[in-house]
């Protein structure tokens, strides 16, 4: 009897604990908002310019570029090979295959960074990984690969060889073989990201 | 943070390794708390031995309690765990086939094996009668299906249902549980039998 | 061991279970690929065509799963807890008021229901009864009650055999 007494009491306050605690919603994938300031402050998600006019000349087919403003201005002028997902839609099921999977590089752009850094926020939290955005936009696009800055004189041999890298770069995305490039382009069938399901188990 | 296996994407091999150990500390104790004889298990309906009662009601709690406050620490995600699947009728119906079976054989699956494995011979005739049952059950199936899918109501949890919170039911239940255990050891007193508990 | 001792013990084994592979315990789901084994070693193309074994065929072997491993270490274990506490020997335990043979007839019977119910209940008692109820499924709940009701309920009936 005297175990029965122990254990009834434990119990009871063991129980009571656990009456008081709240409801914690755990997320196992979801990031804590102190870990998403930290690869914010890393940076190491945003793609520069010059890497990206490499990847693309390079059809390098490991990488998507998703353009995040809406259907007009994509209409107006996309990069070679983006789709559109409007920002609003991002989380639309229609587009899970593009943006919930592991096999490629999701490359967020819009004109500036405001919309492409909120959707990379809005995926990082959600626990999609691969995301990555255009630094700078299109404006940093256009002000370095299309149009690039030419070097003065007396600029070091290093800024004119990177300028005529960008130079060559522009030729490519606008010269008069152009078009074809966006049929070339290649969209490999997405891999989808494993998804938080629930364990099988019991007797069955 | 757990459940380690689906999180981690632990191999299988090791997940089976799991399995194994968890089996070896499960058979253990079963042994150990004694239920490895069906008079034991069978005292707890005619009040001279409620083991059953002691064991199962307070491993429940601790695995319940011990869920609840790994949860509240965050290291274990419950929408992750294994929850059974309420189909109502089938459930109640093999609920009572069951409990016939545990009052005519004196076992249940998981005490039949662990008494097999002390050498009770009962224990492995009940075995192999698990065995048929289970071999008539898939060739009857057919016949049973309807039965056996109807009123699908999904993985629901009780605190869902009654709309409190999970630490609430607990609570709840263990209050139940220390008045069971309380009534239990005065029925144990009155329908003592010493003859039984001497040679189990 | 005392018995509360032996639950917390039990509720601890069953708490690690679900922390490092997200299940709870079982045992009658093993019993069952024991006999989808047997049947589809025996009699292949049955196991194939019946409805309700094909569900377990899969590429590997049905005894390769976690269940039945599961099941080994239970047979070990309680073969290791009874050779430490003395307790192994081969023997049919009955109440000196029914014979040997009656008692291994009971024993089957009684399996063979448990077994049938078994998948009907999609369970036993560990894996929807206690694993049930720790997890505050109402499966488990419902399973559980409906267990040891009905054990409750027959018992005055088959008291010849075991008071």
């Amino acid at each position: 009897m005297n175990t029965r007494i122990i254990i009834s009491i434990i119990m009871i306050s063991l129980g009571s604990i656990a009456a008081m605690l709240p409801k914690t919603k755990n997320s196992s994938i979801q990031l804590k908002a102190d870990e998403l300031l930290r690869e914010m402050k890393r940076q190491t998600y945003v793609i520069s310019a010059d890497e990206l006019a490499d990847l693309l000349i390079n059809q390098d087919p490991s990488i998507l570029l998703i353009d995040v403003r809406d259907s007009v201005d994509y209409a107006q002028y996309h990069l070679p090979g983006a789709i559109n997902i409007p920002l609003k839609e991002l989380l639309d099921p229609e587009w899970a295959p593009y943006v919930d999977q592991i096999s490629q590089k999701n490359i967020f752009y819009s004109n500036g960074t405001t919309l492409s850094s909120e959707a990379w926020i809005l995926t990082k939290q959600i626990g999609f990984r691969n995301n990555y955005i255009l630094g700078g936009g299109l404006n940093k696009w256009f002000s370095t690969i299309i149009k690039p800055e030419f070097p003065a004189t007396s600029a070091p041999s290093e800024t004119w060889a990177l300028y005529e890298t960008r130079k060559a770069a522009s030729q490519y995305f606008t010269g008069s073989k152009a078009a074809d490039k966006e049929e070339n382009a290649v969209i490999l069938p997405p891999i989808p990201r494993k998804k938080k399901t629930r364990v099988q188990g019991g007797c069955s | 943070m757990g459940p380690i296996v689906p999180l981690f994407n632990v191999s299988n091999e090791i997940n089976l390794l799991f399995a194994f150990i968890i089996g070896l500390g499960f058979g253990f104790v079963l042994e150990q708390a004694g239920f490895s004889s069906s008079r034991k298990l069978a005292g707890m309906f005619y009040g001279y031995d409620i083991t059953v009662l002691k064991v199962f009601f307070t491993a429940a709690i601790t695995g319940m309690l011990g869920l609840i406050f790994l949860n509240f620490m965050g290291l274990i995600d419950l929408d992750i765990i294994y929850i059974n699947e309420y189909y109502i009728t089938s459930s109640i119906i093999g609920g009572i086939i069951m409990g016939a079976g545990f009052i005519i054989g004196g076992f249940c699956p998981g005490t039949s094996f662990t008494a097999a494995a002390i050498g009770k011979i009962d224990a492995m005739w009940f075995v192999a009668g698990s065995i048929a049952g289970i071999f008539l059950f898939g060739e009857i199936y057919p016949l049973l299906e309807s039965i056996y899918m109807s009123n699908y109501e999904g993985a629901v949890k009780i605190s869902n249902i009654l709309g409190i919170r999970d630490g609430y039911f607990a609570l709840l239940l263990i209050i139940v549980a220390s008045i069971m255990f309380w009534i239990g050891e005065l029925a144990e007193k009155k329908f003592k039998r010493e003859d039984i508990s001497k040679e189990i | 061991m005392d018995p509360y001792i032996a639950g917390v013990l039990l509720g601890l084994v069953l708490l690690a279970s679900f922390y490092l592979t997200g299940r709870g315990l079982g045992a009658s789901g093993a019993t069952r690929s024991i006999v989808v084994s047997g049947v589809s070693a025996i009699a292949p193309n049955h196991a194939e065509n019946s409805e309700y074994f094909k569900k377990y065929l899969h590429d590997e072997s049905p005894m390769k799963s976690w269940l039945v491993l599961e099941i080994a270490g239970v047979i070990i274990g309680g073969f290791l807890s009874g050779a430490w506490a003395g307790r192994l020997k081969l023997k049919v335990e009955h109440s000196p008021k029914i014979t040997s043979r009656r008692r291994i007839m009971l024993a089957s019977a009684g399996g063979l229901l448990f077994g049938f119910g078994s998948q009907l209940g999609r369970g036993c008692t560990s894996g929807a009864a206690l694993t049930g109820m720790a997890t505050l499924s109402l499966a488990g709940f419902v399973t559980m009650l409906a267990i040891f009701g009905t054990a409750f309920a027959l018992a005055y009936f088959f008291r010849k055999n075991w008071i």
